[in-house]
């Protein structure tokens, strides 16, 4: 059983999509279109039933729904009828005065305890409705910065599992260029899959590893355009590594 | 003794947590609550303690907020309460707290800090951490650890306790070695999460001073109200008009009924808080062409009380068959003597007699005249059974 990622290049890629209730680190650079795959995959979620998570540590939820009514005007339906669900581990942190009912705050990206439980309990909510969701933590990166790798990859450990548990195809970001790279290793050890991101001159790059069966596995070149991930370098040819 | 006010805990401590020990809440990263200790501390500002706050995961701000939620007020505390400020610092933040870690990433910076705060207030003070595993997480492990138990020295020396939140995230096993032998006691907080019940439990793992180790209790955690051990399933049975609505009644907060003419006609639900305990309560008509009810809500309810007119001799015919039936199942039972008022009213002895060796409570419903205990009764019963049943 596979979800697609919603962006149909890469679906192709990956053979139709990621195994579903899996888990995988999306690793990429800044502003070269970590978003735009996050925004593809909870918009595709939606289309096909799927309610989502939304767990974030760099905006507010606020700031997230405007983003995503802008890529998709269906968005707030959506949220209407209870299927998108944020926990905001941002908005306290920079005492913004926001409310809002689809939303559990969070305090502090070093309060993991708090992050699990407020996962945990809205992850159950869904598993009663539905057969799947999906999540998306992003990121990683912050609550690293915030404490240390060893005691996010303990916090992934526990997430990930109950993430499965419950019914969960999740994706968690993190920033290239931010960590070490035995903290990065140290984290892909938790995941199903990795989808990468890199700039290379001025070309901009994606690969993908694990992830279940893909066409490749090498680097393909993409652009980005506006809310749009096109992926534009070959890979019909080319050999599963 | 200090106190921890949790319900129960106190008992299977064998009173408290003695003056200069040490007790670690090892709380699963996947319970509903990962601050066990901010009721230890609760109780103890109550109680008119001394008590210092160590917070290294959220802001010392965030404290109030959890206050209000459950229901107290943290202004009552100002003079009686200190807190050490581990996280403002680690963001970046001024802080306005009288005491401040300046750097949290260093164990020693938390000793300096510690032996301030001890110099600085009285003995006996209660120590509550939010969290081990934080300061673990910000110092090193073994550092980490290894400056706890230098604090905890230093807090034994002058008559203190030390509680500390420590959420058992998947460390490795020689730390978890060092941390169970580190404390005096240890009590750990897993949740449960089968279909009908969802709740936390408690076990008590270690107590090094010679209480009740191993006991296990099922308790939930409610806004307001704090920390109550949770029975989610009494069922009040009885003959006709033996009182059970009345007897229902006088012990709810919540209730709801149908009467007909003064029967029963449908089951009826309570939801009663008292002594520690929160329990839902439902109420089996007493006519008999409910007796498949009592059956089928009867024999998988946590516990029962049979409500019995003491008054009316010719019903006990019916109550002894009730009670075999629950002798059978093995389910804790307590039989409630009702209208004590009432002239010729059997006595606890005579009820004894004609059912055999039972627990009976005797009570005047109408008044609430001994409601509570027979409910206390029971539901000691069902925490000393090993807890209520979760299916």
């Amino acid at each position: 059983m596979l979800v697609r990622t919603g962006i149909d290049r890469l679906d192709e890629l990956l053979k139709g999509g990621i195994p579903a209730v899996t888990n995988t680190l999306l690793y990429a650079p800044p502003f070269i279109g970590k978003d735009t795959i996050l925004k593809h995959f909870v918009l595709s979620g939606l289309e096909e039933g799927e309610p989502v998570i939304f767990v974030l540590t760099d905006k507010s939820f606020s700031e997230t729904r405007e983003e995503m009514k802008k890529m998709d005007k269906n968005f707030i339906d959506h949220e209407n009828e209870g299927k998108v669900k944020y926990i905001d581990v941002y908005s306290k942190g920079v005492e913004l005065q926001e409310e809002g009912q689809n939303v559990i705050f969070v305090d502090s990206p070093i309060n993991r305890e708090r992050i699990t439980a407020s996962i945990i309990s809205t992850e159950r909510e869904f598993a009663k409705k539905y057969k799947r969701h999906r999540l998306i933590l992003d990121s990683l990166s912050t609550l690293i910065v915030y404490s240390d790798a060893k005691a996010v990859f303990r916090f992934l450990q526990v997430v990930s599992g109950t993430c499965k548990r419950l019914g969960a195809t999740s994706i968690f970001s993190m920033t290239r260029g931010m960590h070490e790279e035995i903290e990065v290793q140290t984290i892909k050890h938790l995941m199903d899959g990795v989808i990468e991101m890199r700039e290379e001159g001025s070309r901009m790059q994606i690969r993908v590893q694990g992830c279940g069966e893909v066409v490749s596995r090498n680097w393909i070149d993409y652009l980005l355009e506006k809310d749009e991930i096109k992926l534009t370098g070959a890979f019909r040819m080319s050999r599963v590594a | 003794m200090i106190e921890t006010g949790i319900p129960k805990l106190d008992e299977y401590l064998g009173g408290g947590i003695p003056e200069g020990k040490s007790l670690l809440f090892s709380i699963s990263p996947e319970a509903e609550e990962s601050n066990i200790g901010i009721h230890v501390l609760h109780h103890n500002l109550e109680k008119g303690k001394t008590c210092v706050y160590i917070v290294s995961k959220s802001s010392p701000k965030q404290i109030e907020q959890s206050f209000r939620e459950f229901g107290w007020d943290l202004k009552k505390y100002y003079e009686q309460l200190h807190i050490v400020d581990g996280y403002s610092r680690l963001i970046g933040a001024p802080s306005d707290e009288e005491f401040v870690i300046f750097e949290p990433h260093d164990i020693l910076s938390y000793e300096d800090v510690m032996d301030e705060v001890l110099e600085t207030l009285p003995e006996n003070t209660v120590f509550v951490f939010d969290s081990l595993s934080t300061i673990m997480d910000l110092c090193g492990e073994r550092e980490a650890l290894q400056g706890i138990y230098r604090i905890n020295e230093g807090i034994g020396r002058k008559g203190g306790v030390a509680i500390y939140n420590f959420t058992f995230w998947p460390y490795n096993e020689s730390v978890m070695y060092r941390i169970k032998r580190g404390f005096d006691s240890i009590v750990e907080i897993k949740p449960i999460t089968s279909e009908a019940l969802r709740g936390q439990e408690y076990h008590v793992s270690k107590v090094g001073w010679g209480g009740e180790e191993g006991k296990r209790v099922m308790f939930k955690i409610y806004r307001p109200g704090g920390i109550k051990i949770y029975i989610p399933k009494i069922v009040v049975m009885g003959p006709f008009r033996s009182g059970k609505t009345t007897f229902i009644r006088a012990l709810s907060e919540r209730f709801t009924s149908v009467d007909r003419l003064g029967a029963t006609i449908a089951i009826e639900h309570g939801t009663v808080d008292y002594g520690g305990y929160r329990a839902d309560i439902f109420g089996i008509p007493g006519q008999e062409r409910f007796s498949p009810l009592v059956e089928k809500m009867g024999l998988s309810a946590s516990g029962i009380m049979i409500v019995v007119d003491s008054s009316k001799r010719d019903a006990m015919e019916e109550v002894i068959e009730m009670v075999n039936k629950i002798r059978n199942k093995n389910i804790p039972y307590v039989i409630v003597a009702n209208k004590q008022d009432l002239p010729g009213a059997m006595s606890e002895y005579e009820i004894k007699e004609k059912v055999g060796d039972a627990t009976v409570v005797k009570t005047v419903a109408t008044e609430g005249k001994g409601v509570f205990d027979a409910f206390k009764t029971l539901a000691e019963k069902i925490i000393e059974k090993g807890g209520p049943n979760a299916g």
